[in-house]
């Protein structure tokens, strides 16, 4: 298999180790001489090898910067850099390995018996958190990893190709089914690789299974979770570091689990010492890595399992000082290593001891789908049952071959401090013994209190060998001790695969990159970016640059991109009726032609969302929502058709549209030349829409007006978006047009008194506290929020939204508290300094007492308490003669 | 230090009595918060609680243990701080180290709209007298070194509500620490024990019917969080409750790099990292209703990548178990504790959705007034269940920590 000329050399601890390919890195350091491997959580003793199977804590390394890494499945690279983790100053001397001593002071659950004194614990924590945890996080500025995410179907996924899973695949694409087999391992086989079984001719089903032309084989990916539906999440690693690490979402009609049965180790004192393996990990490293980890072993275990390991390893030229049963060992003795192991009446002499440990049915997929384990005292195991629909288990999984003689339930008396049921966090049978007593005798509160199966290892290693302790220990059968629950991920993935590749997009409307040439700063509006203003080349501040806008907007006129509104079409018979049932208001009566504002309450009468309505036709409706809620308002009308039968057609125009708002008392000669609409209000009045040119482009025109100047709001195809900006602003050139941004707009509309509902209303505003109790039309057929509003309509608010002036030259910011005698009265929702006033204005919540004109009140501004007067009417054309001109 | 080696029973196995004088359903931290304030400050004794899983097998063992009082509202505020100054000495109380850790916690902002809402909690939260305020990233920086604040995520972290008496706690400490202060009351504490159907006649109930018999009883406590409405239904009880699944996931452990708790609204996810080493991330509520506890893929991804915009290091880092509870959610996200008005001798604490863990020991102290005095604490009026009849909903929505 190796071939000695093909050397690898890889870096441990800034030390060259040479490897063969086909090693893993646990492998190559074993064979370069290491034994120590890791320390462990909580005394810091030495562990070393144990499962070679990714099962166990024992392996955990930082590999090229990344923690926690299982090196005994991780193949070796050229180049690659190792470390040890956990271990001050190094693996063979690790100074706090000192703690095993004072065990006595750390029983099971201490910390929660002292340090109960708030003040010694905020002064122990500190020193808690640093001696805990195992890996160390990569640097802030370490490069991100390289992931990505795929998507598959198939009639039939196999889990595991050993040879129940590889005759299973075989005998389901030889049925004609498209079958995808995921295997772990780096080749097929399971446990033929290294076992030695007569009747299995694992060379012919390999070969077969890569003859079959509907048959995809995933070898080297794992199966992490198997969720509702049969969706199967399975983890690619990359084979080379420029490849990606690679989720694979899989659907598939039936899934067959063939994940084999691992083995768990034995319960005696000092079962965890360096050179105490398992048998499956003993022949691992003997067959697929050709070492012998020893010269002298002693096999613990019972016929039948025991005999096949010791003909292996006496085979592979290892001694076998003895062959003794589980119940007879007394402890294993050694201070570096494993030197002796002590039974009832001998000591054997060894450098290597083997457990034939529990077999355990790797029935993790199986329980997180729903599956039942059952106790089946003949194989000692639990078994999976009640599988779920569509889901099925073949091979050892299922119990098979299982026998209870080579699996006994750990039995020890008395419990030890030494035998290490955890080996993750260290908890041993004495552990599990005394929180049993103390009442944790629930396997699930056991857990929680010893965090045994919590750790790294997710109870391969501990969860039979703790329900055995909890069923001795309280007198229950392994049966009523029953398993704790399963959940995915099984075995864990990384952070990187689950997110996969950085995918947060950026939604630009279709005249991006007109702002980006007049100089826009962004704003992030959720996924859009929008100009928050135009910077201008003179390097003016921001106030500048947006009084400048304004101004060109309230004196001339200005240009904005409102593409990002929601754009809804609607047609149908009955979309009058459906918007008489979604919006507080009525448009069932609305006529061709016309406009009208529209708000969304919800049962209890919140504003959820406002827009304009517009009916082109006698069944064809055009609807605006905000930039944040189109989905929400799409989901909203859809669910509120369900069931209903109405004549509607609702189509999502939103990316489809580009918009612009021109305003300014000379938007109408800026228009005039580019379109064939009259725009004179007697053709074209306030709240009037019509379809339309404009500058070659079919548009839909609305006279509104958000900032207060006589304005149209003008929806255009996409592709010409770019072509009719440009074109109003040729138009606008002798007026000295200017686009403007949010913020502008936010200060236009702000003078106006017009709200923003999701800025100035939050999740509990009703239309009557923020002073449009005109948009419920309570005399209509029922719709959503009627009752709820019918109530509020006769029920004087606690707090209304008011408009405010400062009497000083300050500037709240926005959310800044309105306080009244001292007392938190309510709050600033949006204020800017306004050129029109000279001082900063605003919206703000206040006792509906307060919110008449002239009211005192204070606001904080920036910890200060500045006063402010409240006013009941807009700051600018209240009455609304500039809109309608 | 002697305690150490005293090896004593947390608790009893009691019988289950034929009667009391009022069974708690959902032996929780509220359950068990309000059995331990009936005893220790009202005398009662004669109270079962019933649970029909393993103690702590609900919401108090699913919570992401978050702590904190930097609420929106003034009634929201004045409640959690209550509730953080219990916390704070409740481990002295119970005798029981709750490993309660002030680290401090961090809201961010990435955007304007989400800076503003912030701005308002700093702003209520300090007029009332909590240790909340609003910084900006060079100080984020020094709290969090290894948090991204550059220009790279898609939204940058633009500032932060900081509010330093937060933190996390031992959640299943806190459930094991009054269930052993109740049972050397003599309070009953029954595991295992599914309510199936309470016995109402003329507007009280009679007594509880359990897998393991009839209960008669005085007064029933409803604290069964994502259930609360179906054991409401068994005794005709009807409240504005739905429930929606919740989910999170922990990682392997890693050496200390992180001790604050790190919220985003915007990216719908917390982080913190326990004294363990591990990660514990939380996400949203799911869209949906449903009662199921089982994960979901989607969600799982989703927590993941929003952590990795905030730690994008962390890539290599293992998730070693995802799970979900169940919450109780009211339209307007603030509880609902009180008497029932169908049925007299019903109390109810529920309807604490994302926020129950944190509530638990002043809502046992207010419901345990409550129930021994007949009288609503002025605390917790604002959260009657006759409220929403009212219309007179607490503004608790617009602050929820993970939600838009």
């Amino acid at each position: 298999m190796s071939c000695p000329k093909d050397k690898i050399t890889l870096e441990f601890n800034g030390k060259p180790v040479t490897a063969r390919p086909g090693d893993t890195v646990a492998s190559a350091l074993y064979r370069s001489g290491q034994r120590i491997f890791t320390r462990s959580f909580k005394y810091h003793r030495r562990r070393g090898l144990l499962c070679l199977a990714g099962k166990c804590p024992n392996c955990l390394m930082n590999v090229d910067g990344a923690p926690n890494v299982r090196t005994c499945i991780t193949l070796v690279r050229a180049g690659m850099r190792v470390t040890h983790q956990n271990a001050s100053p190094s693996l063979e001397n690790d100074w706090l390995s000192v703690v095993q001593h004072f065990d006595r002071l750390m029983p099971v659950g201490w910390y929660y018996k002292t340090m109960t004194d708030p003040r010694v614990w905020h002064t122990a924590e500190p020193f808690v958190r640093k001696i805990a945890g195992l890996g160390t996080p990569p640097s802030p500025d370490a490069v991100s990893g390289n992931y990505e995410h795929a998507y598959r179907h198939s009639d039939v996924a196999i889990i595991g190709g050993g040879p129940a899973g590889l005759k299973a695949a075989i005998s389901e694409a030889e049925n004609g089914r498209q079958v995808t087999l995921v295997d772990d391992q780096p080749e097929l086989g399971g446990h033929l690789r290294y076992t030695k079984i007569a009747e299995a001719a694992l060379p012919e089903l390999v070969a077969k299974v890569q003859t079959l032309p509907n048959m995809q084989v995933l070898n080297g990916s794992y199966c992490f979770g198997l969720y509702e539906g049969n969706l199967l999440g399975i983890v690619q690693p990359r084979r080379d570091p420029d490849d990606a690490e690679r989720l694979i979402h899989l659907r598939a009609g039936r899934v067959v689990v063939a994940t084999g049965a691992y083995e768990s180790p034995l319960l005696f004192p000092n079962n965890d010492l360096v050179g105490v393996m398992l048998s499956t990990g003993v022949l691992r490293l003997i067959h697929l890595h050709g070492i012998i980890p020893g010269k002298v072993a002693v096999v613990i275990g019972q016929s039948p399992l025991v005999e096949p390991v010791v003909a292996d390893l006496r085979e592979a030229g290892l001694q076998i000082a003895a062959t003794v049963a589980p119940k007879s060992v007394v402890r294993a003795i050694g201070k570096k290593y494993v030197t002796r192991i002590e039974t009832r009446d001998a000591r054997h002499a060894c450098d290597l001891v083997v457990m034939c440990g529990h077999r355990i049915p790797d029935a993790g997929l199986l329980h997180q789908a729903g599956a039942r384990l059952e106790w089946n005292a003949g194989k000692g195991a639990f078994i999976p049952t009640d599988l779920p629909a569509h889901v099925s288990a073949v091979g050892q999984v299922t119990g098979e071959s299982l026998s209870a003689a080579a699996t006994l339930p750990p039995v020890l008396d008395p419990a030890s401090k030494r035998a290490f049921v955890c080996l993750c966090s260290d908890v041993s049978s004495q552990d599990l013994a005394n929180a049993i007593d103390e009442g944790f005798d629930h396997i699930e509160t056991l857990k929680r209190y010893t965090t045994t199966t919590m750790g790294p290892c997710q109870g391969r290693m501990c969860q039979l060998p703790a329900i055995g302790v909890c069923a001795r220990q309280t007198n229950h059968s392994m049966a009523e001790t029953g398993v704790t629950t399963g959940r995915p991920p099984n075995p864990g993935v990384t952070l990187g695969a689950l997110a996969g590749a950085r995918h947060h997009p950026t939604r630009r409307t279709p005249m991006h990159y007109e702002h980006e040439a007049a100089g826009a700063a962004w704003l992030d509006m959720g996924e859009w970016k929008r100009s928050r203003y135009y910077q201008s080349p003179m390097g003016a501040s921001e106030k500048q640059c947006v009084e400048q806008e304004y101004r060109a907007v309230r004196e001339r006129v200005g240009l904005i991109d409102v593409s990002t509104l929601g754009k809804l079409d609607l047609k149908g018979r009955d979309v009058g009726r459906l918007l008489d049932h979604v919006y507080a208001g009525r448009f069932s009566d609305l006529r061709p032609g016309r406009t009208r504002y529209g708000v969304i309450c919800d049962e209890a009468g919140i504003m959820l969302d406002d827009g304009t309505v517009s009916r082109l036709a006698d069944d064809h409706f055009f609807v605006t929502t905000t930039t944040g809620n189109l989905d929400f308002v799409l989901q909203w009308m859809n669910w509120w058709l369900v069931g209903t039968n109405w004549d509607v057609y609702i189509t999502n125009l939103t990316s489809g549209l580009a918009a612009v708002n021109l305003a300014g008392p000379n938007a109408r000669e800026v228009l005039k030349p580019l379109t064939d609409c009259d725009l004179s209000t007697a053709a074209f009045p306030y709240m009037a829409c019509r379809v339309a040119q404009v500058a070659g482009a079919e548009a839909i025109l609305m006279r509104i007006g958000f900032v207060g100047e006589t304005g149209w709001e003008i929806h255009f195809p996409a592709e010409s978006g770019p072509d009719v900006w440009k074109a109003v602003m040729e138009a606008g050139r002798k007026f000295d047009i200017k686009p403007f941004g949010i913020e502008a707009q936010r200060l236009l509309r702000l003078e106006k008194r017009h709200i923003i509902v999701g800025v100035d209303s939050d999740a509990l505003t009703n239309p009557f506290e923020a002073g449009m109790g005109w948009v419920p039309k309570l005399d209509k057929e029922d719709f959503i929020g009627r009752s709820a509003l019918a109530r509020l309509a006769t029920q004087p608010p606690k707090q209304k939204l008011a408009c405010f002036i400062m009497n000083e030259a300050d500037l709240p910011e926005d959310g800044a508290a309105i306080m009244i005698g001292g007392q938190l009265a309510g709050r600033v929702t949006s204020a800017r300094f306004s050129p029109g006033q000279g001082k900063a204005i605003g919206l703000a919540w206040v006792p509906a007492e307060t919110a008449r004109e002239g009211a005192e009140v204070q606001v904080r501004v920036r910890g200060r308490v500045a006063r402010a007067r409240i006013t009941e009417k807009a700051f600018y054309d209240p009455d609304g003669a500039r809109l309608r001109m | 230090m002697l305690k150490l080696f005293k090896k004593e029973r947390m608790w009893q196995r009691p019988e289950l009595k034929r009667r009391y004088d009022l069974v708690i359903v959902g032996a929780g931290v509220h359950g068990l918060a309000t059995a331990y304030y009936l005893g220790s400050q009202h005398g009662y004794r004669n109270i079962a609680l019933v649970d029909k899983g393993y103690l702590g097998n609900g919401s108090s063992g699913r919570n992401t243990a978050i702590i904190r009082s930097n609420y929106r509202t003034p009634e929201g505020i004045l409640c959690y701080d209550a509730s953080v100054k219990l916390y704070e000495n409740l481990s002295r109380e119970l005798e029981w180290n709750l490993l309660f850790s002030q680290c401090g916690h961090l809201t961010l902002g990435h955007t304007d709209a989400s800076v503003t809402g912030l701005r308002i909690r700093a702003e209520n939260n300090q007029a009332l007298g909590i240790d909340s305020r609003i910084i900006y990233p060079d100080e984020i920086r020094r709290l969090v070194p290894a948090m991204d604040l550059s220009s790279r995520p898609r939204f940058p972290v633009l500032a932060a509500l900081y509010h330093p008496p937060g933190g996390i706690i031992r959640h299943d400490a806190v459930v094991w620490g009054l269930a052993r202060a109740c049972d050397r009351m003599g309070i009953g504490i029954h595991p295992h024990t599914t309510v199936t159907g309470m016995r109402v006649e003329n507007g009280s109930v009679q007594s509880v019917v359990t897998n393991r018999g009839e209960i008669v009883t005085s007064a029933v406590l409803n604290a069964t969080a994502g259930w609360a409405s179906t054991i409401g239904k068994m005794a005709g009880v009807s409240m504005p409750i739905v429930s929606h699944p919740l989910q999170a996931c922990v990682t392997e452990p890693l050496k200390p790099f992180l001790n604050k708790v790190i919220v985003s609204a915007t990216l719908h996810v917390y982080v913190n990292q326990t004294d363990k080493g591990e990660l514990v991330i939380g996400a949203e509520i799911d869209p949906y209703q449903s009662y199921s506890m089982r994960a979901t893929l989607p969600t799982l991804e989703q927590m993941a990548t929003y952590t990795l915009e905030l730690f994008p290091q962390l890539h290599g880092l293992r998730v070693l178990r995802q799970w979900t509870g169940v919450c109780d959610m009211t339209p307007d996200y603030a509880p609902i504790i009180g008497t029932a008005q169908e049925v007299k001798n019903f109390f109810m604490d529920v309807g604490w959705g994302t926020y129950g863990f944190k509530a638990a020991p002043i809502a046992g102290k207010c419901t345990a007034a409550l129930i021994a005095t007949g009288k609503a604490p002025k605390l917790i009026e604002p959260f009657s269940p006759a409220r929403f009849a009212a219309g007179q909903l607490v503004g608790e929505k617009a602050a929820a920590a993970v939600s838009t």
